[in-house]
């Protein structure tokens, strides 16, 4: 790390807002002019006032209750939520396991959405067809079979195999995961451990949202902690961790 | 600001080719019969309009004649307009799954409706280009060098386009009802631009009001080609005013409203 001081991801004092009701009457006018809004008390914020550094190689753990904001940072990381104060800046590529089956589309056969999706994330055709045999291994011999079937066929385990095992195929340096590893059967999770952990082993970074305390302790080495949307612990994986059981208990 | 959000999209220049490229693909499936379907709807309304006026009222002087290239040269433009406004303002609702899951700037998914349309109207451009050489060798029209002003009429309606789908698609995500609205507004649209008429048909205070209309100068430039009258300058100076003011509308209500719309997505 010496070698490369800059942190992958910093931090620096992000906010961001939500409305309580999720559909609300807007007044489009009211938006572009004031910019606030002019009834403060039906918003929240998702989270406030965080800031941290994260360095190339580090795998962090996120816990927290659930609307604490944990799935929210993953997606301000992510770039698909922009926050309404300070500012997040990411350094290098970003894989990230939200939504994975967001980019596939129903009517296209397996194989197009793997050209295609890879191709979103930055992947050329050439890529793809070098790597396109060990992404459909690592998704089971029954995405093989259906490889040119259309995608709204898959069961749901199949999609989210299939789009696990595209995205975590990405070169990537820094992989968000958020509460992926929760499906899919024992055989699949044993896979995607061991992928992760291949993964790790490549000096990537890692930021892992998750319930389960194993999953933590397995892959994580540093923790935050969440709570209504604020930072409210930022250490060890397992010095948070007890920090996290405290509070609920 | 704005030299950045052209240097990520041209970055992201790829996967705009692959998203063009499917669209195509979709609306192309059925090779000749998909190519059929684009220009069959502009064709036909040609047709229609040049029925009405042409054979039922027998007046010609609505347009200028040939009337029916008259009214090619109006309609296949706007067909793009047409399909652009309508797609383009639903972009990002339409993709908010993708939208949910790439970080890829937001803007790509109006421009890739803008180019995808665009590209359906280069297509559709043969078909008026052989009506102009049925009619030339008929002896019915002359063209000029004016012809290669054509680019320039699709450079600018390019830019209006991306400005209107700028500004339209985050309103059309917060507010539900902006859709209809759009689709009137867009069928007013076609009778408020010179397309089944000549400019100097409308009565004075009229025609300048047309004048705003960005489509009447971009039209311009597309017919003085094929017919021998002089082009009106102040419609042309107005629609590149108004292009670019959209454009930079467009931007700013954009950069405004993506916050906002990525939490409701």
């Amino acid at each position: 790390m010496a070698a490369n001081p800059k942190p992958v991801i910093s931090a620096d004092d992000i906010g961001i807002e939500f409305f309580r009701s999720r559909k609300r009457n807007l007044s489009i006018r009211e938006i572009i002019f004031k910019r606030r809004m002019s009834h403060p008390r039906e918003t929240f914020w998702g989270l406030r006032n965080i800031s941290f550094d994260i360095h190339a190689g580090d795998a962090v753990g996120l816990v927290g209750a659930n609307g604490g904001g944990k799935s929210t940072l993953l997606r301000v990381i992510a770039g698909v939520l922009l926050p309404d104060e300070g500012k997040v800046t990411v350094r290098k590529g970003v894989a990230p396991l939200i939504e994975l089956t967001g980019g596939f589309l129903g009517d296209l056969t397996a194989r197009e959405n793997i050209y295609l999706t890879a191709g979103l994330h930055g992947l050329t055709h050439d890529q793809v067809d070098e790597r396109f045999d060990e992404i459909v291994d690592f998704a089971g011999p029954q995405v093989r079979d259906g490889l040119d079937m259309p995608f709204r066929h898959f069961s749901s385990g199949m999609k989210v195999r299939l789009g696990f095992s595209v995205v975590t195929t990405l070169d990537e340096p820094i992989i968000l995961v958020d509460e992926v590893l929760a499906v899919g059967d024992k055989a699949f999770k044993e896979k995607c451990y061991a992928r992760m952990e291949a993964l790790l082993s490549d000096n990537r970074t890692l930021f892992l949202v998750s319930h389960s305390q194993g999953d933590l302790k397995r892959f994580c080495t540093r923790g935050l902690y969440l709570k209504s949307g604020e930072l409210v612990g930022d250490g060890p994986m397992n010095d948070v961790l007890k920090q996290y059981s405290q509070d609920n208990r | 600001m704005a030299t950045s959000v052209v240097k990520r999209l041209y970055q992201q220049r790829k996967v705009l080719r692959i998203m063009v490229q499917r669209d195509l693909k979709v609306r192309y499936a059925q090779s000749f019969l998909g190519y059929i379907w684009t220009i069959l709807d502009p064709l036909l309304m040609s047709m229609i309009y040049f029925v009405v006026f042409s054979l039922i009222f027998q007046r010609g002087g609505y347009g200028l004649q040939p009337y029916i290239l008259f009214l090619l040269t109006g309609m296949l433009p706007w067909q793009w307009f047409n399909g652009a406004v309508t797609e383009g303002s639903r972009a990002l609702q339409a993709e908010a799954k993708l939208i949910r899951s790439t970080r890829l700037p937001r803007e790509l998914w109006v421009l890739r409706v803008v180019m995808s349309k665009g590209l359906e109207y280069v297509f559709s451009l043969p078909i008026l280009l052989g009506f102009g050489v049925v009619f030339f060798i008929r002896g019915e029209i002359e063209p000029n060098w004016r012809l290669v002003l054509l680019p320039v009429g699709m450079a600018i309606q390019f830019v209006l386009l991306l400005g209107v789908g700028l500004l339209l698609s985050p309103i059309l995500v917060l507010v539900n009802d902006m859709n209809r609205i759009i689709r009137i507004v867009l069928r007013m649209f076609f009778y408020a631009t010179p397309i089944i008429y000549t400019l100097d048909r409308a009565p004075g205070v009229l025609q300048t009001i047309l004048w705003f209309n960005p489509m009447t100068g971009i039209l311009e430039f597309y017919r003085s080609g094929f017919f021998p009258v002089p082009m009106q300058l102040p419609p042309i100076l107005i629609s590149v005013s108004v292009t670019l003011g959209l454009l930079f509308l467009g931007r700013l209500v954009f950069k405004r409203l993506e916050p906002t719309v990525l939490k409701e997505i």
